[in-house]
């Protein structure tokens, strides 16, 4: 591995968004680690792998965890994890009553479960160094449940409170361990919508804001390429005003 | 290795707590080749941790110790009136020293010496300024102190070097105070100031830059290899057979750990040390450990905190936040023990402005108009608009020992902490000469005080097990050595007599030093011995 190279994961490399996001950051300079279940897939997107060695492939189910601890171990030898995308995650199209409390906490176990145990084993890596970047791939879809879609709205928006309870855990000692979470939008995967946004042409956003590792984006919500910001109560909003203090403005991805 | 290996083996010396007296009395004994073996209530943590000490914000006691901060609040009868508060004191290794601004000053000859000229209220510490000596000056080296000698100082400090260059506008200002009459001189800094040193003021800093318990002490001894760290263990009881400590009792989690030891060496800090003393009773000691005369826990002192902004003349003003300014010139002053003033490496913001505005209404008819205290804040940003380039300076005001003032294991919480403290009269006084004389000494420069009631600095306790030859009026002797005790020494702040004119950290690693070497000079204790030492009456 280039010594100058950083190393990302990417979880899910072996479809969809995932797949483009570790051929985005291949093309930037990144060595890769891929996970995904289907090594057919993961050869799939080696394939495609713009520069050779570049990118590895690591068959693991994200809700196995103890194959992930084996996979982490692995990807270890290639050098200290800096940046990890987690980005695999499962849409079960199902009403509730066709649930099984098993069927629906497999859904929390990759989507949820694989977050939180991803993020666990690369932050082991980035405290040591006392730097690192996490990207959460997360949705709206918990702000107004649709219908057959219970699992994954819950997991989507458990994610986004993981990743603040993360924020709120590191921040203060580790201002420099940056996490934040994106919404990539509908896409045209697998997964979304076919007039959907081209996975290649969100994958430019995520792999910038991946790359991206400024403290002030810590605790960030991204969508597409555009930063929401969080509501500001009405009495902040007045006091503001009447400081003359600008109002924030959002950032925009550059790459975009 | 576990912490249960650590409690199967008998270690030479076993020290508790790991601040500035603890990490540099292990490393000492660690570099003279005996085992020595850290207990600390808190974590060892990650290096790269960079947080500020836990504010009134993290209440969560895990969420506290975590961040390496007291995980309590404690509590306090500040003339009577109880209040609850997190103190400002550090939970893990490098103790509240992994938090500091690396000042490390000298004290006074009269800090220590009773002279005609200057008596001292104790008549003395039993170890005169000039005995120390030696030892200030390995501490300075041990701690890399940088910064220029003080001008009024008349003994020599061959370890300190040159600080670094001084930005210019803190040039200026001090150049503006000589021709005023004053003394200003770069203060004495255990930094390195390495490339993109930060300020870290009250927080942690992952750099090799910092000179304090952990860097300079804990880390060094366990390079050794004869170091080891419990972390995570807090010392409930020390168990002895009268005249010997043999079994130190800590709680880890849920479970209960006994490690044993030769010599067994107090640095949890003065808020601490002296309850766990209190804490440990037997047939021996039914009021406690070294606690025949009950004096462990009284003299109890902090320093007041006279905090005020400067505005620097015209064309003295600068951008940059003055840190490295300090003078003696008010130390003693008048036939009084005041203190050294020092710049805080702050501007005068909004937060301070506001807690003068504050201040101000709280003592006026508005307190009553609810809401007032935060419409301070829209006058205070103006305020601190306007005023700008104010540098935030505090004079260190020595405060004296009195019995009554005490720190005890608080009898609602286990564990917990309990302050009883009352201004003095005496005290009143001297801080308002301090003040006035601050005021005067600064010319023409408009000054600001910050602080209306006396503000106690709860992050420098001192003198709780005074050190004294009489053991009917102190805890430790002359070697801070627990009267009685043979195998009990104290090497955190609780020893001083008196509380000085300076920030103690530098006092607190000298004396650690030269406590180590009392212990290397002890006779070796023999496990067998007979124990026909009585504590004395």
């Amino acid at each position: 591995m280039n010594p100058a190279a950083k190393l990302a994961i990417v979880t899910g490399a072996g479809k969809g968004l995932g797949r483009a996001l570790a051929l985005e950051l291949v093309a930037r300079g990144c060595t890769v680690a891929g996970l995904g279940r289907d090594e057919t897939d993961l050869s799939a997107t080696s394939k495609l792998c713009p520069v050779a060695g570049a990118f590895h492939p690591i068959a693991c189910d994200v809700s196995d965890y103890e194959a992930l601890r084996a996979a982490f171990a692995t990807i270890r030898r290639l050098g200290p994890v800096a940046i990890l995308i987690n980005n695999a995650a499962v849409y079960p199209r199902r009403d509730f009553l066709d649930e099984t409390p098993e069927s629906f906490m497999q859904t929390m176990a990759i989507n949820l479960g694989g977050m939180v145990a991803c993020s666990r084993l690369a932050l082991e890596d980035m405290v040591k160094r006392g730097s690192g970047r996490i990207v959460n791939v997360t949705s709206f879809a918990d702000l107004a449940p649709i219908a057959a879609s219970s699992a994954y709205s819950v997991s989507k928006g458990a994610a986004r409170i993981f990743t603040r309870a993360l924020v709120a855990d590191l921040e203060g000692r580790f201002p420099e361990i940056v996490i934040s979470d994106w919404i990539p939008g509908a896409l045209r995967t697998a997964m979304g919508l076919p007039d959907g946004i081209h996975p290649a042409d969100a994958a430019r956003w995520g792999a910038q804001l991946a790359l991206s590792s400024d403290p002030s984006l810590n605790g960030t919500l991204w969508e597409r390429n555009n930063e929401v910001l969080e509501q500001q109560s009405l009495k902040r909003r007045v006091f503001n005003r009447l400081m003359m203090r600008a109002a924030p403005t959002p950032r925009v991805l550059s790459a975009a | 290795m576990m912490t249960g290996d650590l409690a199967s083996r008998r270690w030479d010396v076993i020290v508790i707590g790991t601040g500035i007296g603890g990490g540099t009395i292990g490393r000492r004994l660690a570099e003279r080749g005996l085992s020595v073996l850290f207990i600390e209530k808190g974590r060892s943590g990650y290096r790269t941790e960079q947080n500020h000490m836990a504010g009134d914000d993290v209440h969560d006691p895990e969420a506290r110790l975590i961040r390496g901060s007291w995980p309590d609040t404690a509590r306090a009868r500040i003339e009577g009136q109880e209040r609850r508060f997190h103190p400002a004191i550090g939970a893990a290794v490098g103790g509240s020293s992994v938090f500091y601004a690396a000042t490390l000053e000298r004290p006074e000859a009269h800090d220590l010496d009773d002279s005609a000229e200057r008596p001292h209220p104790t008549g003395g510490w039993p170890v005169g300024f000039d005995t120390m000596l030696p030892w200030f000056d390995q501490a300075q080296a041990l701690f890399e102190v940088r910064g220029q000698p003080d001008p009024l100082a008349d003994h020599p400090t061959p370890n300190l070097s040159a600080g670094p260059a001084m930005c210019e506008g803190d040039a200026r200002l001090m150049e503006g105070m000589r021709r005023s009459g004053l003394h200003p001189y770069q203060l004495h800094s255990a930094m390195r100031g390495v490339e993109g040193c930060g300020s870290c003021l009250g927080r942690k800093c992952p750099r090799p830059c910092k000179l304090d318990g952990r860097s300079a002490g804990v880390e060094p001894a366990l390079a050794t290899g004869r170091a080891a760290v419990a972390e995570r263990c807090e010392v409930t009881e020390l168990r002895g057979d009268g005249p010997r400590i043999t079994n130190v009792v800590v709680r880890r989690g849920g479970e209960t750990l006994e490690f044993t030891a030769d010599h067994v060496v107090l640095a949890a800090g003065a808020l601490s040390s002296p309850r766990i003393l209190l804490a440990s009773r037997c047939a021996e000691w039914p009021e406690g450990c070294g606690n025949a005369h009950g004096q462990v826990g009284r003299y109890l002192m902090f320093h007041l905190n006279e905090m005020f902004a400067l505005w620097p003349r015209r064309g003295e003003g600068y951008a940059e936040a003055a840190k490295s300014i300090g003078f003696r010139d008010l130390y003693h002053a008048e036939g009084h023990r005041f203190g050294m003033v020092q710049a805080m490496g702050l501007n005068a913001g909004e937060g301070e402005i506001l807690n003068y505005l504050r201040g101000k209404i709280e003592r006026s008819p508005l307190r009553r108009l609810p809401g007032a205290s935060q419409m301070a804040r829209i006058p205070a940003k103006v305020a601190a608009r306007v005023l700008g380039q104010a540098k935030v300076f505090v004079g260190l005001l020595e405060d004296m020992p009195y019995a009554e003032n005490r720190v005890m294991p608080d009898p609602e919480r286990p564990g917990g902490i309990l302050i009883d403290y009352r201004f003095s009269p005496e005290l009143h006084q001297r801080r308002k000469r301090f003040r006035k004389l601050i005021r005067t000494s600064l010319g023409l420069r408009r000054t600001l005080f910050l602080t209306y009631q006396p503000e106690l600095n709860f992050g420098h306790p001192c003198g709780s097990l005074r050190m004294g030859t009489d053991p009917a009026r102190s805890v430790v002797d002359a070697d801070c050595r627990v009267h009685g005790i043979r195998n009990l020494w104290v090497a955190d702040a609780s020893f001083m007599p008196t509380s000085m004119g300076v920030n103690p950290s530098l006092t607190i690693a000298a004396n650690a030093l030269r406590v180590g070497d009392a212990i290397l000079a002890a006779p070796k204790a023999s496990r067998h011995e007979p124990l026909a030492l009585s504590i004395p009456s």
